[in-house]
């Protein structure tokens, strides 16, 4: 389903109905997933419009720009150690329209198939509202449904000398890198820093992938499209592209 | 013969300086005109580059302190224009200070208060709050008085001294909030039932947070009902939108599960085997000995 369309087009897979067609005065956008239904008039010839996987934090309603993951088993990590695990994260589908030559990029719509829950990080008084997604702890790299979730590889990295119990990660979608594969597989990196027993920090890797994963769809590097992001469109100051994890992991 | 007078040359008072010309007076409301445009058109500016960069409450701000910051230097500085010595205010000061302090004391108690609000930001611009019975958002915060905006659409204006010495609800201070409903099953009903049926519905809501955990217990076994009590924590922005979505929700999964809400109830039991009643208990029955009292007494 991912990639770029001209229209008139139609796509439709797993529920999710996807068109743009021509009335005779202007281009009507028409998406359909359940019983919710979009409908919106396009004013302008000549557009294409980009469909790829987006920061899983716009559905039902943008709230929060973080996302907490939620290990199904707590890993134990030794002191000083580094190791790689893959998780999943929920997939939102976004709807971009732009000019010939990925110019003045709008967002059109925003979808997803994926379970949809919110959660507290820290205290009541001072915490942080987070997207929740429970991820099993994998080795090596899964193979989801790809409308429905993600693959994220994470490099936990101990600086501590103390073990470290880890059972939930936190990332700000401001720094998230999203790419996806011609299969329709998608992809982020992100690293995990384990500060001391009580605080750690994450962000993504903004460097492209380097193809190492021998056993992910994403193996080869140049099927592979960096997806235009939501919060990467949007006109940001300076806000910090990591998340500090200070109540605990 | 003719007079050469020049209008912007009439002294208008003395000083110990130099005398005040009328072109003085009119250089010094000119430029402070002048600044007081200039400033106006930097805040709005400055307004528009950081709309998308900070948020309302900061970027208002720091835009009153910038705009009233400017005003006041530029003032000062042009004070000596009108034979006004700054060096000379600050030594009046004390006196003038006591003086205006006790002829504008509401004016300065609300400056003061409002520079407090600004700083210890107890409340922030779209804040829902609730002050001195007033409750709705926050409009602006300005240096003698704050605007609110009533959920149903008035205006309110609150001397920034009243808000300061109340008390403050920041219905949106933390970000999530909980709620809570009393739901009232039958007797008859499964009360286990019951709460996996709201447990279930509170779990498919995406804004009824997992942490802090809801929880559904039975808290009272009351006259006429078994009564649940569920309490939600939901993001503060969405509490009330949820709240009336679930309530519905649960009387009718409850209902389509055969679990009904029951009236008040009152059980009456009427007795049909008739006791031995004491005689004079009995209606209409004539007591001889009661009867015949003043007979027997007076005879």
């Amino acid at each position: 389903m991912y990639g770029y369309y001209n229209p008139p087009f139609s796509v439709e897979k797993e529920g999710i109905s996807i068109s743009v067609e021509n009335n005779g005065q202007h281009w009507m956008y028409r998406r359909t997933l359940g019983t919710d239904k979009v409908e919106k008039i396009i004013l302008g010839d000549g557009k294409r419009l980009i469909i790829n996987p987006v920061e899983p934090l716009n559905t039902p309603k943008e709230i929060t720009p973080n996302l907490l993951i939620e290990f199904e088993n707590t890993l134990l990590l030794a002191g000083s150690a580094k190791r790689r695990i893959f998780l999943t994260f929920p997939i939102e589908i976004g709807v971009f329209i732009s000019d010939k030559g990925e110019k003045n990029i709008q967002l059109l719509d925003v979808m997803s198939l994926a379970r949809q829950k919110f959660t507290l990080y820290g205290e009541v008084s001072n915490g942080v509202l987070c997207k929740h997604w429970k991820s099993k702890v994998y080795s090596i790299s899964p193979s989801p449904n790809p409308l429905e979730e993600g693959i994220l590889e994470l490099t936990l990295r101990n600086t501590s000398s103390d073990w470290a119990s880890i059972s939930k990660a936190v990332f700000s979608a401001y720094g998230m890198k999203l790419y996806y594969g011609g299969d329709g597989d998608a992809f982020m990196r992100a690293r995990m820093d384990i500060l001391n027993r009580n605080t750690a920090e994450t962000g993504f890797e903004l460097q492209h992938i380097s193809g190492e994963l021998k056993s992910s769809p994403l193996k080869d590097f140049k099927t592979r499209k960096e997806a235009f992001g939501v919060y990467s469109l949007q006109k940001l100051g300076f806000v910090p592209l990591k998340f500090y994890m200070e109540w605990g992991f | 013969m003719i007079l050469d007078i020049n209008l912007l040359d009439i002294v208008l008072y003395n000083t110990s300086k130099a005398p005040v010309t009328l072109g003085d007076l009119l250089k010094f409301v000119l430029i402070l005109f002048l600044s007081i445009f200039l400033t106006k058109i930097l805040t709005i500016y400055l307004r528009r580059s950081l709309k998308d960069k900070v948020s309302k409450d900061v970027g208002e701000t720091l835009l009153k302190i910038l705009y009233y910051g400017i005003l006041i230097i530029v003032s000062i500085s042009i004070l000596p224009l009108i034979g006004l010595n700054p060096s000379a205010l600050l030594v009046a000061g004390g006196v003038t200070g006591i003086i205006l302090g006790f002829a504008s004391q509401n004016i300065v108690g609300n400056l003061v208060s409002g520079f407090f609000l600004m700083v210890e930001r107890p409340i922030k611009i779209g804040d829902q709050v609730e002050i001195s019975g007033i409750s709705g958002y926050v409009t602006d915060i300005r240096i003698i008085s704050t605007l609110i905006r009533t959920y149903d659409g008035l205006l309110v204006r609150l001397p920034n001294q009243q808000v300061f010495t109340t008390n403050i609800t920041n219905i949106v201070g933390h970000p999530v909030r909980r709620f809570e409903y009393t739901i009232r099953i039958r007797y008859s009903d499964d009360a286990d039932a019951a709460i996996f049926l709201i447990k279930d519905l509170i779990d498919k809501e995406p804004f009824a947070l997992l942490n802090p955990a809801p929880s559904v217990f039975v808290n009272d076994l009351g006259d006429s009902s078994v009564n649940l009590t569920v309490r939600i924590w939901a993001p503060v922005n969405e509490w009330f939108g949820i709240k009336t979505r679930i309530l519905w929700n649960i009387k009718k999964t409850l209902e389509e599960y055969g679990i009904e809400i029951p009236l008040p109830q009152r059980i009456i039991r009427i007795q049909s085997d008739v006791k031995k009643i004491p005689e004079e208990l009995i209606p209409g029955k004539e007591i001889e000995s009661v009867l015949n009292y003043e007979e027997r007494v007076l005879a």
